[in-house]
């Protein structure tokens, strides 16, 4: 009797400690993560840009996401300033 | 006559190896050997430990298949991200020339921002062989040295993904580095 409780124990914290096991989660770093400095970009001699070349095409994409967000959040901002200022008019 | 000589001189290095062996025991126990990370190795042990260390890995990591498509951009932003957050501390970037972790640690770990000849870790021979040796590495860690086996929690691909933003990473800017490292929302990385 105490060999199975021991065991059913034994298995149940196992159980546990293998499922809290989990791989690094790029989503803890998401908090504290740096934005892409997209800016610097425009400082880069285009001439030396080589569109074909894997470190560009990853670059553009990185910035093309940033700008999109950019300007969702500015379209964002702009339907409530619109939104606001409609109310102040209504008021 | 010489089966004598034979055994006698067979009877000698038997003993000479027990007293080496005897000798080398009590070596260990002795506690003579200074095992702070802030005094090197002696040549001599340095020199074994490395080239245990390179045929090992050699011999293990000659068999790896190295994907064809390494040398693609999402690969690039993911294992950017994923250098960022586990590796730079100890390896190191454009923007970061040294830590307490690089300086600290005995061996020294290799600054993979810059060339295989200016780490001080030497050329490993072909570009295959040098993507085969990161991915095992990073996949197995070495031991004793301060390098994690990353395998136990990351898979193959996410293993590669770091292979070939290690490719890249001698050549970047410190711009291009940031930008391609960098894990905010919007980054496409994992």
């Amino acid at each position: 009797m105490k060999t199975k409780i021991f065991t059913s124990i034994l298995t149940f914290s196992t159980l546990v400690f293998s499922l809290s096991a989990h791989a690094h989660d790029p989503k803890e770093h998401m908090q504290n993560a740096e934005k892409p400095d997209c800016a610097a970009m425009k400082n880069m001699d285009n001439s030396k840009m080589d569109m074909n070349d894997p470190v560009m095409q990853a670059m553009m994409e990185q910035c093309a996401q940033d700008s999109h967000k950019d300007q969702k959040s500015e379209s964002n901002y702009d339907d409530h300033s619109t939104k606001d200022k409609s109310m102040k008019h209504n008021m | 006559m010489s089966a004598r000589r034979f055994l006698s001189c067979g009877k000698s290095l038997l003993i000479a190896a027990g007293i080496a062996i005897i000798a080398g025991v009590a070596f260990l126990y002795s506690g003579l050997y200074p095992m702070g990370a802030d005094v090197p190795h002696n040549a001599l042990t340095y020199w074994g430990l490395e080239t245990l260390r390179e045929r090992s890995i050699l011999r293990a990591a000659s068999d790896v298949d190295v994907p064809k498509d390494l040398d693609i951009s999402t690969r690039l932003l993911r294992g950017g991200a994923d250098y960022n957050d586990m590796c730079v501390s100890c390896h190191l970037s454009p923007n970061k020339k040294q830590s307490d972790l690089s300086l600290g640690l005995y061996p020294s770990p290799p600054n993979l921002s810059l060339n295989n000849d200016e780490d001080g870790h030497g050329t490993h021979g072909d570009e295959i062989y040098t993507q085969q040796r990161h991915f095992w590495i990073i996949k197995h860690g070495i031991k004793a040295s301060g390098m994690p086996a990353w395998g136990v929690g990351h898979d193959d691909e996410r293993i590669w993904d770091m292979v070939a933003f290690l490719k890249r990473l001698p050549a970047l800017s410190s711009e291009q580095y940031q930008i391609l490292t960098a894990r905010g929302e919007s980054s496409s990385g994992y």
